[in-house]
């Protein structure tokens, strides 16, 4: 069975049935959505039994597509991609879960999360140039739509903003795609993989042009900046979705196509981009640190904690031993799981938060932990998982990255020192919000209901796993880095 | 490993109990250090075989979590256990009216099961990770009462300096794996040179965090916020001792350079905390005071090249300091309050509490026969011998004789003159003081035995020592009992009140810049926001221009997808392309004829119909993928 077929093509097919069915009340549609979101999940989880081989792709799928220009459609995953593609699944599953309270145009609105989960599903799997590429666009038009249906106070405003930065953004990937089938004669991927087409300074020119569309989806400084305004309108599943899956766009690529296609041009540039990873880190840590809005504080570590994906790509890409190669890559897939998963129920907390006061402002709270104990538990135990204490999620990960990098390039543990910065960020946040004397402002905030919590704790659950026993999930990504790169 | 088991999982599970049943805390508590305790005791008979108790447990690749019981680390788990349960014993009594005992129960336990995980690490990940998450457990300790003021501030501080301190070990852990090659602790203290002595001084550094060495002792002062039981598990025998165990397990792998600088951070916190401690008004924070400088001391000691006599201090130490901490919990139970002024008296009140707390408090002076006399002895036998000792033997000399001052203060205190009322029993919290009181009397006994253990002499000091250790701890405590602190400490007084001015300093050297540096990047925010908003305000332009006045959103997103559509059909260079293009436009003539039905239905920004654009997305990806069908 084309399980990968159809777990991409699943959701969509599921929202154009919505469109075609007559009743078109919110509940039919939020059922339509957690049932398609539930049954895809379940397929992902099937496509993981199956597993993935060392060296190469596995389960791949492959039709004739348009054969004039050497298009396939071919899909396919490695130990890179199969965990995305779960994380993927796992958390539009839940934003159904949460959306089933949104009553505004909720058919609409369950159509375009169908649609971006079909888009981003397709966009980790897919093995064609063109094909990719066709995924990676179409599911910005989805956010777009996204944020500037059902955000808040100034959503057209940065809807367009997100549009247009990433749109720009990516048409530098589109050229170097054309220059790498030109170079090739085919729109394979594994081609591109397996013989580097461009060399010399087409490699070079190439991999500017990934690079500076991965970097505006990572988001690395200095073209991260549609990142906190998008953020903050989006609605809070939109958050989600963008921080936990769409962010990994960007480092997917930057691993896929920059760091395997690009391989000698990666390398040359490593201390280059090593910078940029590390100056991310810092100043996403920093600038987080600035914030009193919750959401933007939030979406502001998401930079800091990209940067550590980037760190450990470049440092892959200098490091001389496979051993360290395979240990910082990694940490670096690991990072962009743990980044889902802690990041994903933060923001569904914040929203949770922002759904009972209205406001996101951390002074206007206070206390709280005795009045929500469920909200304010799970709150601080995402945000220790987000600062990297062990036993969480992050910990395995980022120990990786940074043993890799002390290793390889010594000057770029200097970002370590984020890590303590996260860790202030925090910690102020939580004592603002949930600790000392209770405001009273809030003294009828409801805590988390049952279905809030069906939400919010799988992805404690697994932030608990990941950071105890990550084996189950680093096997599989080891089984595809530990040949990586040489 | 199945007493490794025991001593891990027994503290873990029933942490976990507690807070899934949420009931019965007292005795899921006391279940779960009693098995720890009693798992405790299994590893140390284990120890003293050859085959030791280990385990090797998988984590990530090429770097698994091992747990190790050899003669230290089982000594380290069966103090860690020993205190523990005699401050569980006493907290059932402490914390019987406290409405949340739930989670002040399950979080010990979970400290407990963390601490234990830190001693028993046989590798850096395993003990970096056990590092931090004591830190996290004591976070949620310190914070207990967190509706009360300050005390969030409290914990934030003592987790920020802490988690600061760590990155040495991060960086250290790091370094010495990557060397090695291996993440194991004891394969990695063969490292020498360079990465010997670098490792040494990061280690250093994380140590100094942990057990509040100068400049980071402040958080430990402030930590006094939390509930008594907490200060005497915490803040005197286990979290605050990490530091201490760290370079205790690192000794093998120390080269000079790192021993001096550990030798001159402990003597300068020796005399340091102990000049705070003389001058504290309450009897809690005295008590912290004292224990950054008794930690002091044992830095001497791992400096001057013994840290045998540093580990039988941290021994002697744990059991005194607990005992103490669990005295002046009950003084703190009778009188609402640890001022040293509103204690007055407290221990005329409750003459057999107040017996125990003097004779640990004799003990921590350094009175012979009780326990820290010997391993004091062997602190300033060691400071003797080794090659620093000008100025080692007197920093050790002055924190001793601190010792007996500030101890003798605190005494003096406890027996002024007051009557108070006659007072009810606290029989269980007089029995897990009493248990500790004994040890701290009696522990001194058991040192032959450990050093036989360990396989470690310590050196026979020359007979000045005791002679010199006596006067000191005497000479003390008479000044502390006679001399008011006023005129011991003269013009240091108010300098030592306020923690040396150092508090302000780190505050100033860390958090202000920390914080300059944020507000900075949030100016350069404002300002790249606002220069994109110029460029996407252009942007907004040309979209407009390009649909000459249609919908702006669908034109934007319709714009996107012709693009791509001509982008493809320009790679393409064929006729057949034509047939993609016109597909495509087609495509994107229905949905701008859409958008426009939409309009009209309802002239808004964003359509109620987004559903129909969504469709022509969708049919996009269909017309795509459906090519072969027509090509």
């Amino acid at each position: 069975m084309p399980l990968l077929t159809i777990a991409t093509f699943l959701p969509i097919l599921a929202g154009l049935a919505l469109i075609a069915v007559p009743d078109r009340s919110a509940r039919v549609a939020h059922g339509v959505s957690i049932a398609a979101t539930a049954a895809t999940f379940a397929v992902t989880l099937a496509i993981w039994t199956r597993g993935v081989t060392a060296g190469g792709f596995a389960q791949v799928e492959e039709i004739a597509w348009i054969p004039a220009i050497g298009a396939v459609y071919r899909m396919g995953l490695d130990g890179l991609s199969m965990p995305l593609v779960l994380l993927t699944s796992l958390l539009f599953l839940l934003c159904a879960i949460y959306s089933a309270r949104i009553g505004e145009r909720a058919a609409s609105y369950v159509v375009l999360m169908l649609m971006l989960e079909t888009t981003s599903l397709g966009t980790f799997m897919a093995l064609d140039g063109l094909l990719f590429y066709v995924f990676f666009e179409v599911s910005l038009v989805g956010m777009y739509f996204m944020i500037a249906g059902w955000g808040y106070e100034d959503r057209q405003r940065a809807a367009l903003m997100f549009f247009l930065y990433t749109f720009l953004g990516s048409l530098p990937l589109l050229l170097a795609i054309i220059g790498l089938y030109l170079g090739s004669g085919s729109f394979d991927m594994r081609a591109w993989i397996g013989a580097p087409p461009l060399t010399g300074l087409a490699g070079m020119l190439a991999l500017i042009a990934m690079l500076f569309t991965f970097a505006v989806k990572i988001p690395a400084f200095p073209v991260h900046t549609w990142l906190p305004t998008a953020h903050v309108q989006a609605p809070t599943a939109g958050s989600v979705i963008l921080a936990g899956v769409m962010l990994k766009f960007g480092t997917y690529g930057l691993v896929r196509f920059a760091f395997q296609m690009t391989p000698d041009a990666f390398a040359q540039a490593g201390q280059v981009i090593l910078a940029f990873g590390v100056v991310s880190a810092l100043y996403g840590a920093f600038a987080a640190l600035a914030q009193t809005d919750l959401k933007k504080m939030i979406a502001y570590t998401s930079v800091n904690h990209m940067g550590y994906v980037v760190i450990g790509v470049a440092v892959a890409a200098l490091a001389a031993e496979p051993r360290i190669r395979a240990i910082a890559l990694d940490g670096a897939t690991l990072q962009m799981v743990s980044h889902g998963l802690v990041t994903g129920a933060l923001f569904f907390l914040v929203g949770m938060l922002q759904d009972r006061a209205h406001s996101r402002d951390m002074a206007g709270f206070g206390g709280l932990l005795g009045r929500v104990p469920w909200l304010g538990w799970a709150f601080i135990l995402s945000a220790f998982g987000s600062l990297g204490l062990p036993g969480l999620a992050h910990f395995p990960a980022e120990f990786q990255i940074f043993l890799a990098t002390l290793d390889t390039a010594p000057w770029a543990i200097v970002a370590i020192l984020a890590i303590v910065v996260t860790a202030a960020l925090y910690l102020r946040a939580i004592a603002a919000v949930f600790l000392g004397p209770e405001n009273e402002k809030w003294s009828a905030m409801p805590d988390l209901d049952r279905r809030e919590m069906t939400v919010i704790v799988p992805l404690l659950i697994l932030t608990v796993l990941i950071g105890v026993a990550p084996g189950w999930l680093i096997d599989i990504i080891h089984t595809t880095m530990a040949g990586l790169g040489n | 490993m199945i007493w490794l088991a025991l001593a891990l999982l027994a503290p873990l599970s029933a942490g976990l109990a507690i807070f899934a049943f949420r009931r019965a805390p007292e005795a899921l508590a006391l279940a779960g250090a009693g098995l720890a305790l009693v798992g405790a005791l299994g590893l140390i008979a284990g120890a003293a075989r050859a085959n030791l108790p280990a385990a090797v447990l998988p984590f990530l690749p090429d770097l698994a979590i091992r747990l190790v019981a050899d003669p230290l680390t089982a000594t380290l788990a069966l103090l860690v256990a020993v205190v523990a349960a005699m401050v569980m014993i006493f907290a059932t009594g402490y914390m019987a009216r406290d409405p949340e005992r739930v989670r002040f129960f399950g979080t010990m336990l979970i400290f407990l099961a963390a601490m234990e995980l830190l001693v028993l690490a046989g590798d850096w990940i395993t003990l970096l990770a056990a590092w931090e998450l004591i830190g996290f457990a004591s976070y949620l300790l310190i914070g207990f009462w967190h509706r009360r003021d300050g005390v969030a501030g409290a914990a934030t501080r003592a987790f920020l300096y802490t988690r600061s301190a760590d990155l040495g070990l991060y960086v250290a852990a790091f370094l010495l794996i990557g060397v090695a090659g291996t993440s194991e602790i004891a394969a990695t203290l063969a490292t020498t040179g360079a990465p010997a002595l670098i490792a040494g001084l990061l280690l250093l550094v994380a140590a100094m965090g942990k057990s509040a060495q100068v400049p980071m002792q402040d958080w430990l002062m402030r930590a006094m916020a939390g509930p008594t039981p907490v200060s005497a598990l915490l803040h005197s025998a286990t979290l605050v001792a990490a530091g201490a165990i760290l370079l205790i397990r690192a000794a093998p792998m120390l080269p000079g350079g790192a021993l001096l600088a550990i030798a001159a951070v402990g003597g300068v916190t020796t005399v340091v905390a102990g000049l705070m401690a003389l001058a504290e008004r309450d009897l809690k924070r005295l008590l912290a005071a004292s224990t950054a400088s008794q930690y002091g001391l044992m830095l001497v000691a791992i400096g001057a090249g013994a840290p045998v006599a540093a580990l039988l201090h941290l021994i002697a130490h744990s059991a005194t300091k607990s005992a103490l901490f669990l005295g002046a919990g009950i003084f703190q139970h009778d009188r609402d309050s640890t001022d040293l002024e509103a204690l007055a008296g407290a221990g005329r009140a409750r003459p057999a509490i107040l017996a125990g707390f003097a004779v640990a408090a004799l003990a921590l002076a350094g009175i012979p026969p009780l326990a820290a006399y010997f391993s004091k002895d062997a602190i300033l036998a060691a400071a003797l011998q080794s090659p620093l000792a000008p100025w080692l033997l007197p920093a050790a000399l002055v924190g001793s004789l601190l010792t007996g001052a500030y101890m003798g203060r605190a005494l003096k205190a406890l027996w002024a003159e007051a009557v108070g009322p006659t007072l009810g029993a606290v029989p269980v919290m007089a029995a897990g003081m009493g248990a500790l009181v004994v040890l701290a009397a009696t522990l001194g006994l058991s040192f032959g035995a450990l050093e036989g253990l360990l396989g470690a002499e310590l050196p026979k000091p020359p007979l000045a020592v005791p002679v010199m250790g006596l006067a000191v701890g005497l000479g003390g405590l008479a000044l502390g009992w006679k001399v008011a602190p006023t005129r011991l400490l003269g013009p240091l007084l108010t300098p030592a009140r306020n923690g040396f001015a150092l508090r302000g300093g780190i505050d100033a050297l860390i958090a202000r810049p920390a914080l300059a540096l944020a507000t900075l990047c949030e100016r350069l925010e404002a300002r790249m926001l606002a220069a994109l908003r110029r460029l996407g305000l252009s942007g907004l332009d040309l979209g407009h221009w390009l649909n000459r006045g249609d919908d702006r959103t669908i034109g934007a997103a319709i714009f996107g997808i012709a693009a791509l559509g001509l982008a493809l059909g320009a790679g393409a260079r064929r006729t057949d392309a034509e047939i993609i293009d016109r597909a495509i436009f087609g495509l994107v003539d229905r949905s701008v004829a859409l958008g426009a039905r939409a309009r009209r239905l309802q002239s808004g920004f964003i359509h109620r119909e987004l559903a129909l654009t969504v469709a022509g997305i969708a049919l996009v990806i269909g017309i795509l993928l459906a090519a072969p069908l027509y090509l």
